[in-house]
Protein backbone atom coordinates (compact mmCIF):
# COMPACT_ATOMS: atom_id res chain seq x y z
CA UNK A 1 0.00 0.00 0.00
CA UNK A 2 2.83 2.57 0.99
CA UNK A 3 4.87 1.49 -2.10
CA UNK A 4 1.64 2.07 -4.35
CA UNK A 5 1.68 5.49 -2.61
CA UNK A 6 5.10 6.34 -3.24
CA UNK A 7 5.01 5.34 -6.73
CA UNK A 8 1.83 7.21 -7.66
CA UNK A 9 3.24 10.03 -5.37
CA UNK A 10 6.03 10.01 -7.21
CA UNK A 11 4.00 10.11 -10.87
CA UNK A 12 2.06 12.72 -9.58
CA UNK A 13 5.29 14.54 -8.74
CA UNK A 14 6.95 14.19 -12.22
CA UNK A 15 3.17 15.32 -14.17
CA UNK A 16 3.11 18.31 -12.31
CA UNK A 17 6.59 19.13 -12.56
CA UNK A 18 6.48 17.99 -16.51
CA UNK A 19 3.36 20.15 -17.09
CA UNK A 20 4.18 23.89 -15.03
CA UNK A 21 7.62 23.28 -14.53
CA UNK A 22 8.82 23.24 -17.93
CA UNK A 23 11.69 26.74 -18.59
CA UNK A 24 12.31 27.59 -21.79
CA UNK A 25 14.97 25.60 -24.08
CA UNK A 26 18.28 26.37 -22.09
CA UNK A 27 20.73 28.51 -24.04
CA UNK A 28 24.02 26.58 -24.05
CA UNK A 29 27.49 28.56 -24.30
CA UNK A 30 30.84 27.11 -24.31
CA UNK A 31 32.07 30.48 -23.64
CA UNK A 32 31.40 31.54 -20.00
CA UNK A 33 28.77 34.62 -20.18
CA UNK A 34 30.10 37.86 -19.37
CA UNK A 35 27.64 40.22 -16.89
CA UNK A 36 29.66 43.49 -16.44
CA UNK A 37 32.69 45.50 -17.74
CA UNK A 38 35.41 46.52 -15.24
CA UNK A 39 37.52 48.98 -17.31
CA UNK A 40 38.68 46.24 -20.07
CA UNK A 41 38.20 43.48 -18.49
CA UNK A 42 34.44 41.38 -18.70
CA UNK A 43 34.12 39.99 -15.61
CA UNK A 44 32.30 36.65 -16.49
CA UNK A 45 29.99 34.72 -14.09
CA UNK A 46 32.67 31.99 -13.63
CA UNK A 47 35.11 34.83 -12.34
CA UNK A 48 32.34 35.39 -10.07
CA UNK A 49 31.72 31.97 -8.93
CA UNK A 50 35.75 31.35 -8.91
CA UNK A 51 35.66 34.18 -6.56
CA UNK A 52 32.66 32.54 -4.32
CA UNK A 53 34.46 29.46 -4.25
CA UNK A 54 37.73 30.77 -2.98
CA UNK A 55 36.29 32.80 -0.74
CA UNK A 56 34.10 30.10 0.70
CA UNK A 57 37.39 27.25 0.75
CA UNK A 58 39.00 30.70 2.78
CA UNK A 59 36.69 30.68 5.63
CA UNK A 60 36.27 26.60 5.50
CA UNK A 61 40.10 26.81 6.68
CA UNK A 62 39.98 29.22 9.10
CA UNK A 63 37.11 27.95 10.60
CA UNK A 64 38.92 24.37 10.52
CA UNK A 65 42.35 25.96 11.78
CA UNK A 66 40.74 28.44 14.18
CA UNK A 67 41.54 25.75 17.27
CA UNK A 68 43.77 22.94 15.85
CA UNK A 69 44.64 20.54 18.14
CA UNK A 70 46.60 17.82 17.78
CA UNK A 71 43.20 15.44 19.20
CA UNK A 72 41.04 16.48 16.35
CA UNK A 73 37.26 17.77 16.97
CA UNK A 74 34.42 18.99 14.68
CA UNK A 75 35.19 20.50 11.71
CA UNK A 76 38.50 19.05 12.40
CA UNK A 77 38.04 15.68 12.07
CA UNK A 78 36.60 16.10 8.68
CA UNK A 79 39.38 17.96 7.22
CA UNK A 80 42.15 16.18 9.18
CA UNK A 81 40.36 12.61 7.53
CA UNK A 82 40.02 14.15 4.02
CA UNK A 83 43.83 15.52 4.19
CA UNK A 84 45.02 12.71 6.06
CA UNK A 85 44.00 10.23 3.81
CA UNK A 86 45.07 12.19 0.88
CA UNK A 87 48.58 12.59 2.38
CA UNK A 88 48.71 8.97 2.81
CA UNK A 89 47.68 8.43 -0.60
CA UNK A 90 50.28 11.12 -2.16
CA UNK A 91 53.38 9.75 -0.09
CA UNK A 92 52.37 6.28 -0.87
CA UNK A 93 52.72 7.05 -4.95
CA UNK A 94 55.60 9.64 -4.62
CA UNK A 95 56.88 8.55 -1.51
CA UNK A 96 57.43 10.36 2.02
CA UNK A 97 60.07 13.16 0.53
CA UNK A 98 58.69 13.89 -2.67
CA UNK A 99 54.81 13.31 -1.34
CA UNK A 100 55.38 16.08 1.06
CA UNK A 101 57.08 18.69 -1.73
CA UNK A 102 53.84 17.35 -4.05
CA UNK A 103 51.06 17.42 -1.48
CA UNK A 104 50.37 21.28 -1.24
CA UNK A 105 50.07 21.58 -5.32
CA UNK A 106 48.12 18.24 -5.56
CA UNK A 107 46.15 18.38 -2.73
CA UNK A 108 44.84 22.13 -3.98
CA UNK A 109 44.03 20.53 -7.24
CA UNK A 110 42.19 18.10 -6.25
CA UNK A 111 40.00 20.09 -3.24
CA UNK A 112 39.71 23.10 -5.29
CA UNK A 113 38.03 20.75 -8.15
CA UNK A 114 35.58 18.80 -6.34
CA UNK A 115 34.51 21.53 -4.11
CA UNK A 116 33.73 23.72 -7.75
CA UNK A 117 32.19 21.04 -8.96
CA UNK A 118 29.95 20.38 -6.28
CA UNK A 119 29.27 23.73 -5.89
CA UNK A 120 28.22 24.08 -9.14
CA UNK A 121 25.21 21.39 -8.45
CA UNK A 122 23.75 23.76 -5.94
CA UNK A 123 20.31 25.31 -6.96
CA UNK A 124 20.55 28.69 -8.38
CA UNK A 125 23.75 27.78 -10.73
CA UNK A 126 23.25 28.48 -14.33
CA UNK A 127 19.35 29.43 -13.49
CA UNK A 128 18.78 32.27 -11.91
CA UNK A 129 20.73 35.26 -13.43
CA UNK A 130 19.37 38.23 -15.87
CA UNK A 131 18.20 38.52 -19.16
CA UNK A 132 20.46 40.40 -21.53
CA UNK A 133 18.74 41.57 -24.84
CA UNK A 134 20.22 40.98 -27.62
CA UNK A 135 19.33 43.68 -30.40
CA UNK A 136 20.69 42.70 -34.08
CA UNK A 137 22.91 45.15 -35.89
CA UNK A 138 21.55 45.00 -39.34
CA UNK A 139 24.58 44.31 -40.93
CA UNK A 140 24.60 40.67 -38.98
CA UNK A 141 20.96 40.58 -39.97
CA UNK A 142 22.02 40.83 -43.49
CA UNK A 143 24.84 37.74 -42.82
CA UNK A 144 23.50 35.68 -40.29
CA UNK A 145 19.45 36.23 -41.39
CA UNK A 146 18.37 36.56 -37.48
CA UNK A 147 20.04 35.90 -34.28
CA UNK A 148 19.05 32.91 -32.69
CA UNK A 149 18.22 33.42 -28.52
CA UNK A 150 15.48 32.80 -26.74
CA UNK A 151 11.95 35.08 -26.29
CA UNK A 152 11.13 36.85 -23.03
CA UNK A 153 8.74 38.76 -21.93
CA UNK A 154 9.02 41.96 -20.31
CA UNK A 155 6.05 42.38 -17.96
CA UNK A 156 5.55 45.39 -15.91
CA UNK A 157 4.55 44.97 -12.33
CA UNK A 158 2.09 47.20 -10.86
CA UNK A 159 2.62 50.95 -10.97
CA UNK A 160 5.82 51.22 -9.70
CA UNK A 161 8.57 50.86 -12.51
CA UNK A 162 9.47 46.79 -11.55
CA UNK A 163 9.53 44.37 -14.46
CA UNK A 164 9.83 40.74 -14.24
CA UNK A 165 11.17 38.60 -17.47
CA UNK A 166 9.39 35.90 -17.93
CA UNK A 167 10.96 33.34 -20.36
CA UNK A 168 8.41 31.98 -22.92
CA UNK A 169 7.62 28.72 -22.49
CA UNK A 170 7.58 26.73 -25.90
CA UNK A 171 3.88 26.20 -25.43
CA UNK A 172 2.71 29.26 -25.03
CA UNK A 173 4.42 31.89 -27.09
CA UNK A 174 3.18 31.59 -30.56
CA UNK A 175 3.43 35.33 -32.61
CA UNK A 176 3.10 33.59 -35.41
CA UNK A 177 2.27 30.62 -36.80
CA UNK A 178 5.56 29.56 -36.28
CA UNK A 179 7.13 29.45 -33.36
CA UNK A 180 8.79 32.58 -31.91
CA UNK A 181 12.26 31.09 -31.68
CA UNK A 182 13.41 32.60 -34.37
CA UNK A 183 15.49 30.68 -36.47
CA UNK A 184 18.89 32.07 -38.08
CA UNK A 185 17.87 31.12 -41.79
CA UNK A 186 14.38 32.27 -41.65
CA UNK A 187 13.67 35.15 -44.40
CA UNK A 188 11.02 36.57 -42.32
CA UNK A 189 13.19 36.94 -39.11
CA UNK A 190 13.05 40.62 -39.43
CA UNK A 191 9.68 40.72 -39.39
CA UNK A 192 8.77 38.50 -36.50
CA UNK A 193 11.16 39.94 -34.51
CA UNK A 194 9.52 43.73 -34.62
CA UNK A 195 6.26 41.79 -34.22
CA UNK A 196 6.86 40.39 -30.83
CA UNK A 197 8.84 43.52 -29.83
CA UNK A 198 5.83 45.32 -29.96
CA UNK A 199 3.90 42.74 -28.08
CA UNK A 200 6.32 43.44 -25.37
CA UNK A 201 9.00 40.17 -26.17
CA UNK A 202 12.17 40.52 -27.27
CA UNK A 203 14.96 37.99 -27.83
CA UNK A 204 17.31 37.94 -25.29
CA UNK A 205 19.89 35.55 -23.49
CA UNK A 206 19.83 34.39 -19.96
CA UNK A 207 23.06 35.09 -18.28
CA UNK A 208 23.59 33.18 -15.01
CA UNK A 209 25.17 34.70 -11.83
CA UNK A 210 27.12 31.64 -11.18
CA UNK A 211 27.90 29.06 -13.56
CA UNK A 212 30.25 26.04 -12.93
CA UNK A 213 33.85 27.58 -12.77
CA UNK A 214 35.27 24.40 -14.53
CA UNK A 215 33.00 24.54 -17.28
CA UNK A 216 34.74 27.82 -18.29
CA UNK A 217 37.83 26.88 -20.59
CA UNK A 218 40.39 29.15 -18.38
CA UNK A 219 39.81 27.42 -15.08
CA UNK A 220 40.79 23.97 -16.35
CA UNK A 221 43.79 25.78 -18.41
CA UNK A 222 45.25 27.89 -15.70
CA UNK A 223 44.77 24.91 -13.11
CA UNK A 224 46.57 22.87 -16.42
CA UNK A 225 49.30 25.40 -16.20
CA UNK A 226 50.15 25.58 -12.86
CA UNK A 227 50.36 21.88 -12.68
CA UNK A 228 52.84 22.29 -15.50
CA UNK A 229 54.77 24.92 -13.91
CA UNK A 230 54.64 22.93 -10.63
CA UNK A 231 55.99 19.47 -12.72
CA UNK A 232 58.43 21.36 -14.74
CA UNK A 233 59.83 22.96 -11.38
CA UNK A 234 60.41 19.81 -9.11
CA UNK A 235 61.70 17.88 -12.35
CA UNK A 236 64.63 21.15 -12.52
CA UNK A 237 65.06 21.28 -8.92
CA UNK A 238 65.15 18.02 -8.60
CA UNK A 239 68.02 17.21 -11.10
CA UNK A 240 69.02 20.10 -12.13
CA UNK A 241 68.42 22.38 -15.29
CA UNK A 242 70.60 20.46 -17.40
CA UNK A 243 70.01 17.23 -16.44
CA UNK A 244 66.75 17.69 -16.57
CA UNK A 245 66.55 20.02 -20.45
CA UNK A 246 68.77 16.59 -21.43
CA UNK A 247 65.21 14.89 -21.35
CA UNK A 248 63.20 17.27 -24.29
CA UNK A 249 67.08 18.07 -25.95
CA UNK A 250 69.01 15.24 -26.45
CA UNK A 251 72.02 15.58 -29.01
CA UNK A 252 73.95 12.41 -27.70
CA UNK A 253 71.79 10.18 -30.84
CA UNK A 254 69.05 10.47 -33.39
CA UNK A 255 66.96 8.33 -31.47
CA UNK A 256 67.81 10.51 -28.14
CA UNK A 257 67.40 13.57 -30.16
CA UNK A 258 63.63 12.00 -31.33
CA UNK A 259 62.95 10.48 -28.06
CA UNK A 260 63.69 13.96 -26.99
CA UNK A 261 61.60 15.81 -29.17
CA UNK A 262 58.52 12.98 -28.49
CA UNK A 263 58.80 14.12 -24.70
CA UNK A 264 58.54 17.69 -25.14
CA UNK A 265 55.41 17.11 -27.38
CA UNK A 266 54.01 14.78 -25.01
CA UNK A 267 54.84 17.90 -22.37
CA UNK A 268 52.80 20.55 -23.97
CA UNK A 269 49.70 17.64 -25.10
CA UNK A 270 49.09 17.48 -21.12
CA UNK A 271 48.13 20.40 -21.17
CA UNK A 272 45.41 20.29 -23.57
CA UNK A 273 44.71 16.69 -22.38
CA UNK A 274 44.58 18.54 -18.88
CA UNK A 275 42.63 21.35 -19.86
CA UNK A 276 40.16 19.82 -22.35
CA UNK A 277 39.67 16.42 -20.14
CA UNK A 278 37.99 18.53 -16.97
CA UNK A 279 36.66 21.02 -19.10
CA UNK A 280 34.72 18.40 -21.19
CA UNK A 281 33.38 16.36 -18.44
CA UNK A 282 31.81 19.24 -16.20
CA UNK A 283 30.67 21.28 -19.38
CA UNK A 284 29.05 17.50 -20.27
CA UNK A 285 27.55 17.55 -17.04
CA UNK A 286 26.45 20.46 -17.13
CA UNK A 287 24.09 20.67 -19.97
CA UNK A 288 23.04 16.62 -19.69
CA UNK A 289 21.71 18.59 -16.03
CA UNK A 290 20.19 21.90 -17.85
CA UNK A 291 18.82 19.64 -20.74
CA UNK A 292 17.06 16.78 -18.48
CA UNK A 293 15.93 20.10 -16.74
CA UNK A 294 14.62 21.22 -19.55
CA UNK A 295 12.57 17.93 -19.88
CA UNK A 296 11.37 16.51 -17.16
CA UNK A 297 12.16 19.28 -14.50
CA UNK A 298 11.41 16.77 -11.76
CA UNK A 299 12.45 13.20 -10.38
CA UNK A 300 14.45 12.15 -13.94
CA UNK A 301 17.27 14.72 -13.03
CA UNK A 302 18.30 13.17 -9.52
CA UNK A 303 20.19 10.16 -11.17
CA UNK A 304 22.26 13.02 -13.46
CA UNK A 305 22.82 15.03 -10.29
CA UNK A 306 24.02 11.76 -8.48
CA UNK A 307 25.94 10.77 -11.78
CA UNK A 308 27.73 14.24 -11.36
CA UNK A 309 28.55 14.16 -8.13
CA UNK A 310 30.02 10.83 -8.71
CA UNK A 311 31.89 12.86 -11.74
CA UNK A 312 33.10 15.86 -9.97
CA UNK A 313 34.95 13.89 -7.34
CA UNK A 314 36.57 11.50 -10.33
CA UNK A 315 37.66 14.40 -12.47
CA UNK A 316 39.38 16.31 -9.28
CA UNK A 317 40.83 13.01 -8.43
CA UNK A 318 42.25 11.75 -12.15
CA UNK A 319 43.76 15.63 -12.32
CA UNK A 320 45.80 15.40 -8.91
CA UNK A 321 46.59 12.05 -9.43
CA UNK A 322 48.11 12.99 -12.81
CA UNK A 323 49.91 16.06 -11.78
CA UNK A 324 51.20 13.62 -9.08
CA UNK A 325 52.21 11.00 -10.90
CA UNK A 326 53.76 13.23 -13.82
CA UNK A 327 55.83 15.00 -10.60
CA UNK A 328 57.12 11.65 -9.49
CA UNK A 329 57.84 10.95 -13.09
CA UNK A 330 59.65 14.61 -13.48
CA UNK A 331 62.17 13.77 -10.54
CA UNK A 332 63.04 10.09 -11.80
CA UNK A 333 66.00 9.93 -13.47
CA UNK A 334 65.52 9.61 -17.39
CA UNK A 335 69.02 9.78 -18.07
CA UNK A 336 70.32 6.74 -16.99
CA UNK A 337 67.13 4.86 -18.58
CA UNK A 338 69.14 2.10 -19.69
CA UNK A 339 69.65 0.55 -16.25
CA UNK A 340 66.14 -0.42 -15.66
CA UNK A 341 64.13 -0.70 -12.14
CA UNK A 342 65.82 1.71 -10.74
CA UNK A 343 63.10 4.00 -8.57
CA UNK A 344 62.78 8.17 -8.85
CA UNK A 345 64.49 10.31 -6.02
CA UNK A 346 63.10 9.67 -2.94
CA UNK A 347 60.49 7.40 -4.31
CA UNK A 348 60.73 3.70 -2.61
CA UNK A 349 61.44 0.60 -5.22
CA UNK A 350 57.88 -0.56 -4.38
CA UNK A 351 55.96 2.62 -5.19
CA UNK A 352 58.11 3.51 -8.09
CA UNK A 353 55.45 4.61 -10.87
CA UNK A 354 55.78 2.79 -14.39
CA UNK A 355 57.67 4.49 -16.76
CA UNK A 356 54.77 5.78 -19.33
CA UNK A 357 51.71 5.31 -16.68
CA UNK A 358 50.06 7.58 -18.20
CA UNK B 1 25.10 43.31 -26.91
CA UNK B 2 26.72 41.34 -29.30
CA UNK B 3 25.36 37.55 -29.75
CA UNK B 4 28.02 35.44 -28.20
CA UNK B 5 28.15 33.10 -31.36
CA UNK B 6 29.14 36.37 -33.19
CA UNK B 7 31.94 37.55 -30.89
CA UNK B 8 35.33 35.87 -31.65
CA UNK B 9 36.56 32.87 -34.16
CA UNK B 10 38.96 30.51 -33.14
CA UNK B 11 40.04 29.30 -29.58
CA UNK B 12 38.14 32.65 -28.49
CA UNK B 13 35.32 30.75 -29.58
CA UNK B 14 35.95 28.45 -26.93
CA UNK B 15 36.01 31.41 -24.51
CA UNK B 16 39.71 31.77 -23.52
CA UNK B 17 40.69 34.83 -23.12
CA UNK B 18 43.77 36.34 -21.29
CA UNK B 19 41.80 38.45 -18.72
CA UNK B 20 39.70 35.54 -17.26
CA UNK B 21 42.77 33.17 -17.52
CA UNK B 22 44.63 35.48 -14.99
CA UNK B 23 42.04 35.76 -13.17
CA UNK B 24 41.63 31.79 -12.30
CA UNK B 25 45.07 31.48 -12.43
CA UNK B 26 45.28 34.43 -9.55
CA UNK B 27 42.42 32.54 -7.40
CA UNK B 28 44.10 29.17 -7.94
CA UNK B 29 47.30 30.53 -6.55
CA UNK B 30 45.81 32.54 -3.45
CA UNK B 31 44.35 28.93 -2.72
CA UNK B 32 47.55 27.43 -3.53
CA UNK B 33 49.43 29.76 -1.41
CA UNK B 34 47.03 29.65 1.52
CA UNK B 35 46.97 25.51 1.41
CA UNK B 36 50.78 25.49 1.36
CA UNK B 37 51.14 27.89 4.18
CA UNK B 38 48.04 25.80 6.26
CA UNK B 39 49.93 22.17 5.24
CA UNK B 40 52.98 23.55 6.65
CA UNK B 41 51.82 25.61 9.54
CA UNK B 42 49.27 22.51 10.60
CA UNK B 43 48.63 19.31 8.93
CA UNK B 44 52.49 18.64 8.63
CA UNK B 45 53.71 19.33 11.93
CA UNK B 46 50.53 17.89 13.64
CA UNK B 47 51.33 14.44 11.60
CA UNK B 48 55.03 14.63 12.38
CA UNK B 49 54.22 15.06 15.88
CA UNK B 50 51.30 12.34 15.75
CA UNK B 51 53.49 9.99 14.32
CA UNK B 52 56.92 10.90 16.47
CA UNK B 53 54.00 10.29 19.37
CA UNK B 54 53.04 6.85 18.05
CA UNK B 55 56.07 5.65 17.42
CA UNK B 56 56.94 6.92 21.23
CA UNK B 57 54.00 5.18 22.17
CA UNK B 58 54.55 1.79 20.30
CA UNK B 59 58.09 2.19 21.41
CA UNK B 60 57.44 2.26 25.45
CA UNK B 61 55.02 -0.30 24.55
CA UNK B 62 57.56 -2.21 22.89
CA UNK B 63 59.72 -1.44 25.80
CA UNK B 64 57.22 -2.43 28.52
CA UNK B 65 56.58 -6.28 26.52
CA UNK B 66 60.36 -6.97 26.86
CA UNK B 67 60.36 -5.66 30.75
CA UNK B 68 56.87 -7.17 31.20
CA UNK B 69 58.89 -10.63 30.02
CA UNK B 70 61.73 -10.13 31.72
CA UNK B 71 59.84 -9.73 34.82
CA UNK B 72 58.07 -12.87 33.68
CA UNK B 73 61.38 -14.95 33.48
CA UNK B 74 62.21 -12.88 36.80
CA UNK B 75 59.38 -14.21 38.55
CA UNK B 76 59.44 -17.52 36.90
CA UNK B 77 63.08 -17.97 38.23
CA UNK B 78 62.10 -16.55 41.57
CA UNK B 79 59.44 -18.78 41.81
CA UNK B 80 61.31 -22.20 41.12
CA UNK B 81 63.72 -21.13 43.68
CA UNK B 82 61.17 -20.58 45.89
CA UNK B 83 59.58 -24.12 45.09
CA UNK B 84 62.98 -25.87 45.70
CA UNK B 85 64.17 -23.92 48.98
CA UNK B 86 60.40 -25.09 49.39
CA UNK B 87 60.69 -28.55 48.97
CA UNK B 88 64.40 -28.55 50.78
CA UNK B 89 62.60 -27.38 53.99
CA UNK B 90 59.61 -29.85 53.24
CA UNK B 91 62.46 -32.46 53.04
CA UNK B 92 64.36 -31.08 56.05
CA UNK B 93 61.17 -31.33 58.07
CA UNK B 94 60.20 -34.70 56.66
CA UNK B 95 63.60 -35.67 57.84
CA UNK B 96 63.64 -34.03 61.02
CA UNK B 97 60.24 -35.38 61.94
CA UNK B 98 61.23 -39.05 60.70
CA UNK B 99 64.27 -38.95 63.30
CA UNK B 100 62.19 -37.43 65.66
CA UNK B 101 59.58 -39.92 65.50
CA UNK B 102 62.31 -42.75 65.13
CA UNK B 103 64.34 -41.29 68.42
CA UNK B 104 60.77 -41.22 70.39
CA UNK B 105 60.19 -44.64 69.45
CA UNK B 106 63.89 -45.63 70.40
CA UNK B 107 63.78 -44.03 73.93
CA UNK B 108 60.20 -45.22 73.89
CA UNK B 109 61.44 -48.55 73.36
CA UNK B 110 64.28 -48.29 75.86
CA UNK B 111 61.61 -46.91 78.57
CA UNK B 112 59.72 -50.12 77.96
CA UNK B 113 62.26 -52.34 77.57
CA UNK B 114 63.51 -51.03 81.22
CA UNK B 115 60.62 -50.94 82.97
CA UNK B 116 59.88 -54.37 81.51
CA UNK B 117 63.18 -55.07 82.85
CA UNK B 118 62.86 -53.43 86.09
CA UNK B 119 59.59 -55.20 86.74
CA UNK B 120 60.83 -58.38 85.75
CA UNK B 121 63.48 -57.86 88.39
CA UNK B 122 60.99 -56.76 91.34
CA UNK B 123 58.87 -59.97 90.10
CA UNK B 124 62.19 -62.01 90.81
CA UNK B 125 62.59 -60.28 93.82
CA UNK B 126 59.25 -60.56 95.03
CA UNK B 127 59.18 -64.20 93.52
CA UNK B 128 62.15 -64.58 95.93
CA UNK B 129 61.12 -63.17 98.36
CA UNK B 130 58.28 -65.27 98.59
CA UNK B 131 60.25 -68.75 97.96
CA UNK B 132 62.41 -67.60 100.46
CA UNK B 133 59.66 -67.06 102.73
CA UNK B 134 57.19 -70.29 101.70
CA UNK B 135 59.95 -72.18 102.30
CA UNK B 136 60.71 -71.01 105.29
CA UNK B 137 56.67 -71.68 105.89
CA UNK B 138 57.44 -75.31 104.47
CA UNK B 139 60.13 -75.96 107.14
CA UNK B 140 58.29 -74.90 109.80
CA UNK B 141 55.33 -76.90 108.93
CA UNK B 142 57.51 -80.01 108.07
CA UNK B 143 58.84 -79.62 111.66
CA UNK B 144 55.57 -78.97 112.81
CA UNK B 145 54.33 -82.07 111.26
CA UNK B 146 57.38 -84.38 111.97
CA UNK B 147 56.85 -83.56 115.68
CA UNK B 148 53.89 -84.29 115.68
CA UNK B 149 54.63 -87.46 114.01
CA UNK B 150 56.76 -88.92 116.30
CA UNK B 151 55.81 -86.87 118.86
CA UNK B 152 58.69 -85.72 120.61
CA UNK B 153 60.52 -82.51 120.54
CA UNK B 154 63.35 -82.59 117.72
CA UNK B 155 66.09 -80.08 117.83
CA UNK B 156 64.41 -77.37 115.87
CA UNK B 157 67.88 -75.86 115.03
CA UNK B 158 69.28 -79.05 114.15
CA UNK B 159 66.32 -80.39 112.34
CA UNK B 160 65.81 -77.08 110.70
CA UNK B 161 69.52 -77.21 108.90
CA UNK B 162 68.89 -80.52 107.83
CA UNK B 163 65.32 -79.76 106.16
CA UNK B 164 67.15 -76.87 104.61
CA UNK B 165 70.00 -79.27 102.94
CA UNK B 166 66.77 -81.30 101.66
CA UNK B 167 65.19 -78.28 100.26
CA UNK B 168 68.09 -77.04 98.53
CA UNK B 169 68.70 -80.13 96.89
CA UNK B 170 65.12 -80.21 95.82
CA UNK B 171 64.13 -78.61 92.40
CA UNK B 172 63.46 -75.03 92.85
CA UNK B 173 60.03 -73.22 91.80
CA UNK B 174 61.59 -71.44 89.23
CA UNK B 175 61.85 -74.68 87.16
CA UNK B 176 65.50 -73.98 87.04
CA UNK B 177 65.78 -76.17 90.06
CA UNK B 178 69.08 -78.74 90.53
CA UNK B 179 68.13 -81.23 89.08
CA UNK B 180 71.26 -81.37 87.88
CA UNK B 181 72.75 -82.56 91.41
Amino acid sequence: MNRRLAILGTLVVFVLGFLFLRGPTPHIAIKAEKLTDLGPIGITNTMITGWFVVALMVVLVFVATRKWELVPSGIQNFFEAALEAFYNLVTGIAGEENGRRFFPVVATIFFFIVFANWLSLLPGFNVVGWVGHETPEEEQIAAHGFVEGIVFEDLAIGPIDLHYIKPSSPGNLRVTNDSTVIKDDDPKGKDKFHEAEEEGKFVGELIPLFRGVNTDLNTPLAIAIVAFIAVEFWGISTLGFFTYGKKFINFSGPIDFFVGILELVSEIVRLVSFTFRLFGNMFAGEVVILMFTFLTPLIITLPFYGLEIFVGIIQAFIFAMLTLVFGVMAVSHHGDEHDEGHAPHGVPEADAVPEGAH
Amino acid sequence: MVPVFLEAEGIGALGINLPALVAQLINFGILLILFSWVFKRFLFPMLDERKKRIEEGLQASEEAKERLAQTETEVAAEMSRARQEAQGVITQAQQASARIQEEGRESARADSEQMIERARQEIQLERDAAISELRKEFADLTITAAERVIRRSLDRKAHGEIIEEVLAEAPRGDGQGSSQN
